[in-house]
């Protein structure tokens, strides 16, 4: 048994056992067994009982092996969610957002009964009280007090989720509106039990791998910073030993997609009209389920994820291709829009997973062979696509566009209120819901402070040039429109 | 029309794949793409099934890469 008390750390020894059965062919004998294996007979080491653990564990080993927490069937209209709250993990924080505690002096200025607009605060002998009745959450009692006595608890899944599909059940544990949800992760990694989690295709790559099938993985940018010093070209070599046939740089279809994106958006400019990018999947569910007034703005560009499937396909129509990127609402993207193209998407944690049992240390390996441009690369921070389309824009000699780089999804929302309202000035909207970019995407492996000094160190390679790279690369022959 | 076809592990072990590329060839063929779309689901907690679970309308069926042909004329064409 290892000692496991932190999220991450239980995450990854789930997913190490997973990955390291499903290697072996011997997951479905020993995956029941994984619960016990992770846990003390007696002690319990991160909850109140080992019992508890050992249902949570199963719960995480469900999703790992692609399966839905126990308990939760299929239904028609969701099919595709990827994000699940395990319930035998929800803590049921406190249902109750504004709570006096005792810095309460019991003062005679009395502030927060004077900034309450709603009457909800009387003064007790104890101190102040909420009426919960009356109380509208406005949070004025909370500014006021001299004492910051009155706090918000809001629990951490509902206040990040950027479209409020994260509520209660009966029995006060969190429960996600599907037809709400994004799948944008948000709640995932702000949850402070680790009771959300995701869906995993894992075993499905490992499985085909195993099996000899042709399997090609695509890296996402950000992945420059996320396994230590590692550069793209030697995560490419050390990928390729874990049994993938061969493995690309999404920042090379992001090249193409910004030499599309700037040809569509100089069009869209002549005729007067906005456009949005398209490559964020967080924000495309955005626009999609919540600003259905817009959706004539996105662009009709594939993203970068797509463009470089379909430049692996041509080459390779046996392949099956699996995207690895730091984002969750990549695998719903795949899921439900493009299974016919692509087969999986997995996240940094899960290929952390794979390195960890194959004993294989990215940081080990020399090769320094690159395929994108820095423009490419850059579509993993926040003003990256807008760049490189303004760089396709210079390379062609055209006047630069106005751009409006929205950095995380609380930015999105403003500016896409206001390409609704008519009132936006800029030409392009670069959505991007996580805020710094992909680099500090949900299922990120180092802290951005860290990984920044990697990726910014690593991203300046000499390919700058996006439509000769494009060129070279055969992707004037890839169809880049959405199907 | 959306068609839901299971990407779970079991699933994909029964060869998932093949199913979806035989049904997004006959959509292709029959010019469906604007009407029907093909989509990848998690577990219906049907496992025990012989083929791959597909759900069309609410209803699993099991549908292996022999039967996709007979599965897409019956459910999807309304035919046969």
């Amino acid at each position: 048994m290892e000692n496991i008390t932190d999220i991450n750390q239980i995450k990854m020894a789930v997913l190490c056992k997973i990955a390291e059965y499903a290697y072996e062919g011997t997951l479905d004998d020993k995956k029941d067994g994984i619960p016990d294996e992770l846990t003390d007979p007696i002690k319990p080491s991160f909850r109140c009982c080992v019992y508890r653990e050992r249902e949570i564990l199963r719960q995480r080993v469900r999703l790992g092996m692609g399966r839905l927490p126990a308990g939760l069937h299929y239904s028609n209209e969701n099919g595709s969610q990827i994000v699940y709250v395990m319930k035998a993990a929800c803590e049921g924080c406190p249902i109750d957002r504004f709570t006096v505690t005792n810095n309460c002096h019991n003062c005679l200025a009395q502030k927060c009964i004077k900034a309450c607009k709603f009457g909800a605060i009387t003064k007790t002998p104890h101190g102040a009280y909420i009426d919960k009745s009356k109380c509208k959450k406005c949070g004025q009692c909370v500014k006021a007090c001299p004492y910051n006595a009155i706090v918000d608890i809001e629990r951490p899944c509902i206040k990040s989720c950027p479209v409020e599909a994260v509520d209660m059940d009966s029995n006060d544990l969190a429960k996600i509106d599907t037809n709400r949800c994004l799948n944008c992760g948000q709640c995932v990694q702000n949850c402070p039990f680790g009771a959300i989690g995701t869906v995993s295709m894992m075993t499905n790559v490992i499985n085909s791998i195993t099996r000899g099938i042709p399997v090609y993985a695509m890296i996402a940018p950000s992945i420059e910073g996320q396994f230590g010093t590692a550069s793209i070209p030697a995560l490419r070599a050390a990928i390729k030993d874990l049994g993938f046939k061969d493995c690309y740089e999404v920042a090379l279809g992001a090249d193409a997609v910004a030499w599309r994106e700037a040809e569509e958006l100089a069009e869209k400019i002549q005729q007067g009209k906005k456009m949005t990018t398209s490559c964020c999947p967080a924000f495309y569910n955005m626009i999609q389920k919540h600003y259905p007034e817009v959706r004539d703005c996105v662009s009709t560009t594939i993203s970068p994820m797509m463009a470089t499937a379909r430049l692996i396909r041509a080459k390779d129509p046996d392949a099956e291709i699996v995207f690895i990127g730091p984002c969750i609402a990549k695998k719903n993207e795949v899921v439900s829009r493009y299974i016919d193209e692509i087969n999986a998407a997995m996240t940094f944690d899960e290929l952390g997973a794979m390195f960890t049992v194959k004993n294989i240390d990215p940081e080990e390996y020399e090769d320094t062979a690159q395929e994108a441009t820095r423009y490419g690369k850059g579509f993993a921070k926040s003003g990256g696509v807008a760049a490189a389309v303004a760089k396709v824009f210079e390379e062609k000699g055209l006047e630069p566009p106005k751009l409006k780089a929205c950095n995380g999804w609380a930015e999105c929302k403003v500016a896409l209120q206001m390409l609704k309202l008519g009132r936006l000035s800029e030409d392009i909207i670069e959505g991007m819901n996580c805020e710094g970019g992909c680099v500090n995407g949900p299922c990120k492996q180092t802290d951005l402070i860290i990984s920044r000094r990697v990726f910014d160190k690593n991203v300046n390679v000499d390919k700058t040039e996006i439509v000769k790279n494009c060129m070279e690369n055969g992707f004037e022959d890839i169809e880049m429109h959405k199907h | 029309m959306d068609i839901y076809v299971c990407v779970g592990s079991s699933c994909h072990l029964k060869n998932s794949k093949a199913v979806i590329d035989k049904l997004n060839s006959r959509i292709k063929k029959e010019n469906l793409e604007d009407k029907v779309a093909l989509r990848g689901a998690f577990c219906m907690g049907k496992c025990s099934n012989q083929g791959v679970s597909v759900k069309v309308d609410n209803n699993v069926y099991s549908v292996t890469e022999e039967n996709a042909d007979d599965f897409f004329d019956k459910n999807i064409l309304g035919i046969g």
